[in-house]
């Protein structure tokens, strides 16, 4: 695992989990690894990961069940919202650079659709 | 939470020189925890005297309720450098010794340990790599149950595929409720495992905070502030 080094490690993890949850990998209502099990994969202490979970729980992105472990929300307007919410959240990294750049809104808009088109044409 | 550990007062010369002084610390049970410094600040001397190898002149450390030294050395699992050990020793020849010492040991958990290493107990010690020999020390450590594990730089000089299978076993063998401390002098692979870090310096414990202070409150990593630490560029 390569985390950034001034970062606390638990919201890394938490952004990697919700990541895995937005993209699918993790289903709506599925169970998900055990705190040790994440805790090897991340290569992380359990009290970090149990930290992370913690947070999710508060934010209701998962349920946990007593005795059973934790289950991702069958909710998908939690998951939508916290799809926006990173969505958004790179947008406006992106938004700021070019604007640092000195384009404006127009130019912004125009040139990402042009990159968008360009892509889909390398892919075909 | 519990105290595992708890120091009070401590100082320890060696022919008159300082090593350790007004060394206090608490320490709650179920961390993971980073033991920083230099090398020749004192890491593996204040191990030695937690683990009850070194008798502590001045002061008292107390382990889980036991001050008594004797009590200590058997609750405690110090990671041993084997260098005890002949070249010609076989590794079942070590694992037995270490049944025979040390009542907490567990062939059971010596043996998924072990196998999750990958370690070979037909083979001599001098047959070892230093990875692999790393693997072993931490093996052995690990294996004794009890509340207390000492680590003596479990990674120093050790390939980068070893000390990633030495580190996810750490995880994977800790129960919740014992601690480890860790002592090393280069932190950012073990940042992700480490609740807290006592950083020592100037002979002294300079600090303890946990990983997470670090990076929230002086956005850093725990590597870049304990070198600006020792480089008096940054104050508590």
């Amino acid at each position: 695992m390569e985390y950034i080094d001034n970062i606390p490690i638990y919201l890394q993890i938490k952004d990697i989990l919700y990541r895995k949850i937005i993209s699918n990998e993790y289903e709506l209502g599925s169970q998900l690894p055990s705190v040790r099990q994440l805790a090897v994969q991340f290569s992380a202490n359990s009290n970090t990961v149990q930290k992370a979970l913690k947070e999710m729980t508060e934010e209701d992105v998962i349920i946990p069940q007593r005795g059973k472990g934790n289950y991702v929300t069958e909710d998908d307007a939690i998951v939508n919202k916290l799809k926006d919410h990173i969505v958004t959240e790179m947008f406006d990294t992106t938004y700021d650079k070019l604007h640092s750049l000195n384009m404006n809104d127009t130019e912004i808009t125009n040139s990402f659709s042009e990159y968008v088109k360009q892509r889909e044409d390398n892919h075909e | 939470m519990t105290e595992i550990l708890k120091i009070n007062n401590l100082n320890y010369k060696k022919n008159n020189k300082t090593i350790l002084a007004d060394i206090n610390l608490n320490i709650d049970s179920g961390k993971i925890i980073g033991l920083l410094g230099e090398n020749g600040a004192g890491k593996t001397t204040l191990m030695r005297l937690i683990a009850g190898i070194n008798s502590v002149p001045e002061g008292v450390i107390t382990v889980n309720d036991m001050t008594k030294k004797s009590a200590i050395k058997q609750n405690v699992s110090f990671s041993d450098h084997l260098d005890g050990f002949g070249k010609s020793v076989k590794l079942s020849e070590i694992v037995r010794f270490y049944q025979n010492v040390y009542p907490d040991f567990s062939q059971a958990k010596y043996v998924e340990i072990s196998e999750y290493l990958g370690l070979d107990e037909t083979k001599r010690l001098s047959a070892l790599s230093t990875g692999t020999r790393g693997k072993l020390i931490v093996a052995l450590a690990l294996s004794r149950e009890t509340k207390l594990y000492l680590l003596d730089e479990p990674l120093s000089g050790i390939d980068s595929m070893s000390r990633k299978k030495i580190i996810s076993s750490i995880i994977r063998w800790k129960d919740d409720d014992s601690t480890i401390i860790i002592s090393d002098h280069y932190v950012t692979e073990i940042a992700s495992l480490l609740d807290d870090v006592i950083i020592i310096k100037d002979e002294t414990v300079y600090e303890v905070s946990s990983v997470e202070d670090i990076q929230e409150k002086h956005h850093l990593g725990v590597e870049e502030y304990y070198e600006q630490i020792y480089e008096g560029s940054v104050t508590k």
